[in-house]
């Protein structure tokens, strides 16, 4: 009897122990680590989430109470308009030496400042062999502690290649030539032929000196990305990106590789028509004696100053690419694409594996710029993420600055150089093209603020499908604008993710409903009627009519309904465009005349180009009562197929390499109006198609050029004047800070914001438009008489008669104007219905390509798309 | 007499007091341990109730709630959703689609169950073949969906067989077929676990009745007719049941290979449930899960009740 009691007595014991157990488990919230948190201690943990100097945080421990302490960053207004800088250093004496271009006499100089970077004084103009000249240009220039400078300067051949030399010049300015010589590079080919375009094809270079036409990559080049899996070493590196645009080639002369002229001494295949098979790619000073040389195949000298003689070779794996390498003190730390390696300069041997760094940079980004503050026993990093630092050696990675609180988030910031001027000062070179500097090069310093909260208190969401650049420009800067403010950018359809947009847009209500959702949506690619529908967007109607901007009033009211009400504004829009010789398109003509050319359309992706063809055409199928008129979209394939004739099976091998190149083209970029470009100047498609939202117009001027009669004019289309919004801004109306996000949408359509330009869309304002189309980047400066920007592009570097070469001019007044007509005669927004594109172009690929007749995939896209609609 | 007759009417009288009074006594400790007994096993049911409660019967207070507000400003509209559900072509769609299926799959589901269930029953290898039969069962639906888009894609392996033959393929998930290929997908799946349930029913049927049959020379068919079916009908309840309850997550095979808009053939009540929730349309959610959770009481009681009567 006892024994049962006992026995009873336990049972009820442990269940409410389970229970109670439970329940915590339940409520637990996380009792730090979240990547949230607020702040971070001073020990400094990796992806803490607010900013600290190493000793001087005093966020509390048990958050509690609001972390204090976040570097604020302060752009440097000097007198003096950098070109570009090639290098920074403190020198012995505490003064802060700087290297580069100066803009308005297009000189290569040396400053000094002794005021922590706020002024600079010219130390020296270096001597006349090298500045840039006809007879050469000078790529990578290097300073020591000491304050005597190593420059690269690539000789041109009289129409021979180039030789890179290396001068010294000492603390006064007194130059002398190294005698070194480059060696062969790596990778030479058994014929000894040289392939220079890999590295200067589509080099810009400025004769004036002025500002680098090509600051950054396009779309798809993906320069500042820093996932250590994808791109080459060049394609991501900064300030070593021979194709990419690095801050260091609009310093550049005179291109002997420009207009091509390589390409037809590589059609010959004669290695001696180049002075050198091998480029200096990098330099660093390795004390007063020493300096270290990067090669295009990735190799580093360590080369005696005295004698050019060469010290130590470091070289990598065949499976391993070096990336980028930096000085330490006197370690050479080495990212390749696959980890990071440590070399002790002094004896050439490669140190012990630090594996905390190599987590580090998995997680946080390669490294942009490295200094050090202790003679090289530690380390500090910048990556888009942030401020890092290590000890070598350590097993902790401190991250002191959050990067998406500041510029280095920002997709057209590219960081140059770092000098740490103390633990809680820095200074950085970079390229930033939304600047207000002429040249885009700025000089901006970090400061930790102690009384400064580690995260702002105020925290805006702003989320879309899809990652965009422009929008990532436009957070950046409304952040340093209110510092208050944490703008949280979520990208829904992140590529690691794997998430489809069904899936995300599930995620999406289950948060907007729990009260968790975004205060900002980026509608691009939901169903914008639905959801305006259902109240879940605000009225911003009141937004569209405080904004100060000469807007196009047609794009800037696409989504007001009968009542006046505007639940989603475009911020930016697409223009349906197309391009061809005057044998395939008359711009304007109607899309019956066009689709009646058959294999106008012909070799193009099957897929591609009924999605195209669906911005221009899908507007006019919705009828009256909002379904779809099925005879229509008969008549659309059928049409289609005609123009497109017998499908030939794909995409030819060359196409696939060069995909394979671009390391993948994204979504949008495929389908756009610059993407064929090539295949039509190449003439490999007869006529173009596809959304233009700015970029390089003056590729499109070349290629109708190239055409000879060529032109350009909208899409031809079963609607008319169709444009493609883009950036499409909604407040939720479960937004718990309404005036907040509305804020931020008011500034997103405000003349600043307008002019930040990443080519995928153009702003709606039309001063914002005209300063994207007038190309005003290239005009010439005072005292020069032309801008002489040339770009030299290859189609195909195995067909010299494809290649294109142009030069980038600003835009004629007619040619402004003509697309500034296109943009007011646009009046009918895109059917943007993500559900109904799919099914239209799923089953349109079938007929382009012969599986299917149109009328049955008219019927099957009708099927599908009933049901959507009815639901 | 009459004295000993009062006097024993007395003793009698005070006897059935006495034992009245015992009685009392003992219904009251009777019921009392009876209402102890209750609420020890209503304490012992108590967390599955509260659990029932607040992750069911709550829940379903609130959808039925929600049946009668707006989707996201919760302004009451009264039985307009239950109107727009009734006039809306797609829920119309999805339930028919549903009911063609349940009513195609679940009889031959379980008819095919039995056949082979009695098959095997009588075989000697009966056991190693029905853990064959379970294997579907084991796997991943995703793995399910990648075999059936392989199979049966316009380009797929059954095509290819198909043209090795000489005969013409199809695009199986984008027509008329691709009903009977989920009407296949399912009883693929689900037979093996039927058969399970079957073979559990026979083997509690005593052979005893089976010999007796014999002996009064009734024959095999009479046997299963009259002895194995009317024994079989308590499993035929709970296989029916669940037969029923897994005909609805057939939906995963159905959305990983088609996707939100399959072919119409397929478009199921869950697609539309799916694709309100994506579109916040949550009246609409609200409004058809209480009609389809209705229905499925209903059909269940029916059941039930047509199960207790012939047991009766």
């Amino acid at each position: 009897m006892k024994n049962k009691k006992w026995k009873r007595m336990v049972g009820i014991l442990v269940s409410i122990a389970l229970l109670c157990s439970g329940l915590v488990g339940c409520s637990g919230k996380g009792n730090g680590g979240s990547s949230d948190s607020v702040g971070s201690s001073a020990g400094g943990t990796e992806g803490s989430g607010g900013d600290s100097a190493s000793g001087a945080s005093d966020g509390s421990a048990n958050g509690t109470e609001a972390a204090m302490g976040r570097f604020l960053e302060e752009e440097i207004e000097s007198a003096i308009l950098f070109a570009n800088i090639f290098d920074m250093k403190r020198m012995d004496d505490g003064t802060i030496r700087l290297i580069g271009n100066d803009a308005d006499q297009g000189k290569l100089c040396v400053w000094d400042s002794k005021d922590a970077g706020q002024s600079w004084e010219k130390a020296f103009a270096l001597s006349d062999e090298l500045q840039e000249n006809g007879d050469g240009y000078v790529d990578y220039a290097a300073l020591s502690n000491g304050g005597q400078s190593i420059v690269a300067y690539n000789q041109i051949m009289e129409g021979k290649g180039v030789m890179p030399i290396l001068y010294l010049t000492d603390k006064e300015g007194n130059a002398s030539k190294i005698p070194f010589e480059m060696p062969d590079k790596k990778d030479m080919p058994a014929d000894g032929t040289f392939d220079a375009s890999v590295y200067s094809s589509s080099t810009v270079y400025d004769s004036a000196g002025g500002e680098n036409a090509e600051n950054q990559p396009t779309e798809g080049e993906n320069s500042k990305e820093e996932n250590p899996g994808g791109g080459s070493p060049e394609e991501g590196s900064e300030g070593e990106n021979p194709e990419g645009g690095s801050p260091e080639e609009g310093s550049e002369g005179e291109n002997p590789e420009g207009e091509g002229s390589e390409g037809e001494e590589n059609a010959d295949g004669s290695s001696e028509s180049y002075g050198s098979n091998n480029l200096i790619m990098g330099l660093s000073c390795l004390g007063e004696d020493q300096v270290l040389v990067k090669d295009v195949s990735g190799r580093v000298y360590q080369i005696s100053i005295s004698d050019g003689s060469i010290k130590q070779t470091y070289e990598f794996g065949e499976n391993s690419e070096l990336r980028e390498s930096f000085l330490v003190g006197d370690k050479l730390v080495c990212q390749t694409d696959a980890e990071v390696l440590v070399y002790d300069t002094a004896t050439g041997e490669q140190q012990s594996k630090e594996d905390t760094l190599q987590k580090s940079i998995t997680e946080s980004g390669y490294f942009l710029a490295v200094d050090s503050l202790d003679g090289g026993k530690g380390m500090y990093w910048l990556s888009s993420k942030g401020l890092f630092h290590y000890m070598f050696g350590g097993s902790v990675m401190e991250q002191l600055m959050d990067g998406s609180l500041n510029s280095l988030a920002n997709p057209s910031f590219y960081v140059n150089r770092l000098l740490m001027l103390d633990e809680q000062n820095l200074l950085v070179a970079a390229n930033d093209s939304s600047s207000s500097s002429p040249t885009g090069v700025v000089l901006v310093k970090f400061t930790y603020s102690a009384d400064t909260p580690a995260r702002p208190e105020k925290e805006l969401k702003v989320y879309s499908l899809n990652d965009s650049r422009e929008m990532r420009q436009a957070i950046s800067h409304y952040q340093k604008e209110h510092t208050d403010i944490y703008i949280n950018y979520e990208v829904a359809l992140a590529e690691e993710n794997g998430m489809t947009v069904s899936d995300a847009l599930k995620t999406l209500t289950t948060e907007v409903m729990a009260g968790k959702g975004p205060d900002v949506l980026i509608l691009d690619g939901m169903p914008v009627e639905t959801y305006a529908e259902k109240g879940i967007l605000r009225d911003l109607a009141a937004i569209a009519a405080n904004a100060d901007g000469n807007y196009f009033e047609n794009i800037l009211h696409a989504y007001q309904d009968g009542q006046g009400q505007m639940c989603a504004i475009p911020a930016r829009f697409m223009m349906p465009m197309a391009h061809a010789g005057s044998e395939y398109y008359t711009p304007g003509e109607g899309f019956e005349s066009f689709t009646e050319r058959k294999d106008v359309l012909a070799h193009m992706e099957p897929d591609s180009v009924v999605e195209k063809f669906w911005y221009s055409c899908g507007a006019a199928w919705k009828k009256e009562d909002g379904t779809l008129d099925g005879q229509k979209v008969a008549d659309f394939l059928a049409r289609l197929k005609n123009a497109y004739g017998e499908f030939d099976g794909g995409e030819d091998e060359s196409a696939e390499i060069v995909l394979a190149m671009e390391g993948g083209v994204s979504p949008l970029h495929k389908i756009s109006l610059d993407y064929g470009e090539f295949d039509l100047a190449g003439k490999k498609i007869n006529a173009n198609i596809g959304l233009y939202g700015g970029g390089d117009y003056g590729l499109i001027r070349a290629v109708s050029k190239k055409l000879e009669g060529g032109d350009f004019g909208m899409m031809p289309g079963q609607a008319q004047n169709v444009f493609v919004p883009s950036m499409v801004l909604g407040v939720s109306s479960k937004s718990m800070q309404p005036e907040v996000a509305e804020a931020f949408v008011g500034y997103l359509l405000s003349a600043d914001a307008q002019k930040l330009s990443m080519n995928s869309g153009f702003p709606v304002d039309r001063d914002a438009f005209r300063g994207v189309i007038d190309g005003h980047e290239y005009e010439p400066k005072e005292g020069q008489e032309t801008a002489g920007v040339m770009m030299s592009v290859a189609g195909d570097s195995e067909d010299v008669s494809e290649a294109i070469s142009y030069e980038m001019v600003p835009s004629t007044e007619e040619e402004i104007k003509k697309l500034t007509d296109l943009a007011e005669s646009l009046e009918t927004p895109a059917l943007m219905d993500d559900v109904i594109k799919e099914a239209v172009v799923e089953q349109g690929e079938k007929v382009l390509k012969g599986e299917l007749e149109p009328q049955a995939a008219a019927d099957a896209i009708m099927q599908k798309v009933n049901i959507y609609l009815a639901e | 007499m009459e004295r000993r007759a009062k006097g024993f009417r007395k003793f009698y009288h005070r006897k059935r007091e006495v034992r009245t009074a015992r009685g009392r006594v003992g219904q009251t400790q009777k019921k009392n341990g009876k209402r102890r007994k209750q609420l020890r096993g209503f304490l012992w049911i108590l967390p599955s109730f509260l659990g029932v409660m607040v992750f069911y019967l709550l829940p379903y207070g609130d959808v039925l709630r929600r049946s009668f507000l707006g989707a996201v400003d919760g302004r009451f509209v009264g039985l307009e959703n239950y109107k727009s559900i009734f006039s809306n072509t797609a829920f119309q769609l999805a339930v028919k689609n549903t009911l063609c299926f349940t009513v195609v799959c679940i009889p031959a589901l379980i008819l095919l169950a039995l056949v082979c269930a009695v098959i095997l029953f009588r075989s000697k290898y009966g056991g190693v073949i029905k853990s064959a039969f379970l294997m579907p069962m084991a796997l991943p639906a995703v793995s399910v969906a990648l075999m059936w888009r392989l199979l049966f894609h316009a380009q797929g392996i059954l095509n290819q067989w198909l043209a090795q033959l000489g005969i013409a393929g199809s695009d199986w998930m984008n027509g008329g077929q691709a009903f009977w290929v989920l009407v296949f997908s399912y009883i693929w799946k689900n037979l093996g676990y039927d058969i399970v349930l079957w073979m559990a029913g026979l083997a509690g049927i005593s052979e005893n009745i089976y010999e007796a049959a014999r002996v009064d020379g009734a024959g095999e068919w009479q046997c299963f007719f009259k002895i194995t079916l009317p024994n079989l009908k308590s499993s035929l309840y709970t296989i029916t049941v669940l037969s029923f309850l897994n005909s609805f997550k057939v939906f995963r095979e159905a959305y990983l290979v088609a996707g939100d808009y399959p072919h119409e053939s397929i478009y199921m009540m869950q697609h539309l449930f799916n694709n309100w929730f994506r579109g916040f349309s949550f009246d609409k959610m609200a409004a058809a899960a209480v009609v389809e959770s209705a229905v499925l009481l209903l059909l269940i009681l029916l059941l039930q009740k047509a199960w207790d009567n012939k047991e009766g």
